[in-house]
């Protein structure tokens, strides 16, 4: 009893000391690295930031949304265009990105997600597309594929710094929330409706309100970080809304880790950073990426977060097989 | 405002019926594989956009443009050689029971050699638009005017459509696959290798795509992203018509059609491609199982 105690403590100061020792290397980061790598970060937390939320829908939940970067997409129009066009503060054109993007996934949720889940994956791929479209199409607002320039947050000299913390309390935000999300009793129904949702049902689980609250949530999340995204960058294009970008969250995802909190974080780091180191070789890249997924898929389901673990396991094991020996 | 009057309104109806009989042939790729094997192949995309690759070598390097028709089997074949080998290798592992979730796994697995069929074409072939020239003049379709290119495609995708129609009811194998769409086990018990139907019918899956990709190829041209239209109307021809439904097919993609057309003149050209998505959420929205489908039985 006292060594369950002792490890279950000992368990949890790890944790703790991790976690912290993540968060200061994160926040001093920017001062180690050039400018240039500094923004590469910025650009990797946005990537965490929607890799972490589409896991809590595709990954935790089961139901594989793939309008995610339309979502952001949305998000960052409807902010940029609130802004440019009506003169509203940024902060209000953030907050009605998350309400217009939350309220679109609760909208196509809401005709989908009663429907089997391969019903979902389709109807949100043609929703995405049908957001590119409409965004080339409408370009008397949007500036269409030209382009729309977006009001910037930040200006000055620090600005760099200052977009470097704003997506990393975004990222770090987003993580807490989905970690919390899913130590509550609805991500035990959210897992739960994964592994067999009549089953679910069954038990007395309401599986579409769930599952679409999931959905608002994640979609919510992907319209601020998109927002945040259109108010750095300066610029929107439909290309947002590209197919790639949101293979790339999946690639992201997969690769990581899918079903695990630091899985997304970790992937979306690796991935960013790697597409950027390797910037000559264009389209290899991608292909290595499609490559690993595959065998990841294939061969081994948890991700570079699951290798992790295993190794920790088997250092502590082999640790405490040598104490056992002494 | 054009004027309307009933040449045009016909004139619109059959280009709708022309181009919605062709998405279709995408669209029974798509479903003919859901039907045997319960997975969405999401690469289906790519596997049109290499048909019209293949088809554009073999057309202006060794055959020669009046062979096109050539071309166009010849494409089919090299696609559905490679479908199988794809599914010997990806899809059939899922069914020898290491994967947990299927759905997911072949989602994830599909999406990915999207991206690496895409990427392989940049490297291979440049971020180029090829367009090979067009297999027949100008002509006549009743009242409507149509490219020699769309008629061709007009014409192959009915004759192939009709062929997969009589090989599904008359040859042995068709029934075998009839078979496994109402229940694999059911068939295993009859002594047919099911892993060698499943690996068949993602080849003959993927030829449809890569015929329409050959077909089309002098009318819509060909680029390492030339497939993303094609994919979202088959996908959309799917749930309209009920996952899995080969008269849903023909129903959906001929109503797609029409729509697009129809909304194409009376309401806004730039927006076609949109009303075909407006088209299924209402379809969802009061049908959700599309139109055709029966409903799923889960075990």
């Amino acid at each position: 009893m006292k060594n369950i105690m002792y490890a279950k403590i000992s368990g949890i100061k790890w944790h703790a000391i991790s976690i912290a020792a993540l968060l200061g290397i994160v926040s001093l980061l920017p001062f180690s690295v050039g400018q240039y790598y500094m923004q590469v970060f910025t650009i990797s937390l946005y990537y965490v930031t929607l890799a972490s939320s589409w896991n809590l829908i595709a990954g935790y939940t089961g139901q594989f949304s793939l309008a995610h970067h339309a979502f952001a997409a949305i998000g960052g129009y409807t902010s940029a265009l609130l802004v440019t066009s009506f003169g509203f503060p940024i902060w209000v054109g953030m907050l009605a990105a998350l309400v217009s993007s939350a309220l679109m996934g609760f909208i196509l949720g809401l005709l989908c997600l009663r429907m089997r889940a391969i019903y979902l994956a389709i109807a949100t791929w043609a929703f995405a597309e049908s957001v590119r479209i409409t965004i080339s199409m409408t370009y008397e607002i949007t500036r269409g594929d030209l382009g729309l320039a977006v009001p910037k947050l930040f200006s000055g000299k620090g600005q760099g710094l200052a977009y470097y913390y704003l997506f990393l309390g975004l990222a770090a935000a987003t993580v807490l929330l989905i970690s919390f999300i899913m130590r509550s009793k609805m991500g035990h129904y959210l897992r739960a409706i994964r592994n067999d949702e009549i089953v679910a049902r069954v038990m007395g689980i309401n599986t579409t309100r769930w599952k679409i609250l999931a959905f608002i949530v994640s979609s919510g999340i992907a319209g601020i970080a998109g927002a945040f995204y259109g108010h750095y960058n300066g610029l929107l294009t439909p290309i947002m809304v590209d197919f790639n970008e949101m293979a790339f969250v999946v690639i992201m995802v997969v690769i990581g880790g899918i079903r695990s909190i630091a899985g997304p974080v970790m992937g979306a780091i690796l991935i960013e950073l790697f597409t950027e180191t390797f910037r000559e070789f264009g389209e290899v890249r991608m292909v290595v990426f499609a490559l690993a997924v595959i065998a990841i898929a294939r061969l081994y389901n948890e991700g570079a977060m699951g290798a992790v673990r295993q190794g920790a396991q088997w250092i502590s094991r082999r640790k405490r097989a040598r104490e056992g020996v002494a | 405002m054009v004027k309307i009057d009933s040449t045009l309104i016909s004139q619109y109806i059959i280009s709708g019926i022309v181009i919605g009989l062709i998405y279709s042939l995408m669209a029974m790729g798509i479903t003919f594989i859901y039907g045997i094997m319960r997975i969405i192949n999401w690469s289906m995309g790519e596997f049109y956009m290499i048909g019209g690759y293949l088809q554009y070598i073999i057309i202006t390097q060794v055959l020669g443009v009046e062979n096109w028709y050539v071309g166009v089997v010849l494409s089919m074949v090299g696609v559905f050689l490679l479908g199988m080998v794809v599914q010997g290798l990806l899809i059939r592992p899922m069914f020898e029971g290491s994967v947990e979730k299927r759905t997911e796994y072949a989602t994830i697995v599909t999406i990915s050699l999207g991206v690496l069929f895409t990427n392989a074409a940049v490297i291979g072939a440049g971020p180029f638009i090829y367009s090979p020239p067009g297999y027949y003049h100008g002509t006549h379709i009743l009242t409507l005017p149509v490219s020699g290119t769309r008629f061709v495609a007009f014409i192959g995708t009915i004759a192939l459509l009709s062929l997969f129609y009589l090989f599904l009811k008359k040859t042995w194998w068709g029934r075998a696959f009839q078979g496994a769409a109402q229940n694999r086990v059911g068939i295993q018990t009859a002594g047919i290798d099911v892993f060698r139907l499943d690996q068949v019918a993602f080849g003959i899956g993927v030829a449809l795509a890569a015929a329409a990709g050959a077909l089309l190829a002098p009318e819509f041209y060909i680029h390492p992203r030339c497939g993303s239209i094609a994919t979202m109307k088959g996908f959309e021809i799917i749930v309209i018509g009920g996952l899995g439904s080969v008269p849903g097919v023909l129903c959906a993609g001929l109503l797609l059609g029409l729509i697009e057309s129809l909304g194409a003149v009376f309401l806004n050209p730039s927006f076609r491609d949109v009303y075909g998505f407006l088209f299924l959420l209402a379809i969802l929205a009061i049908r959700p199982t599309g139109l055709f489908e029966e409903r799923e039985r889960v075990a």
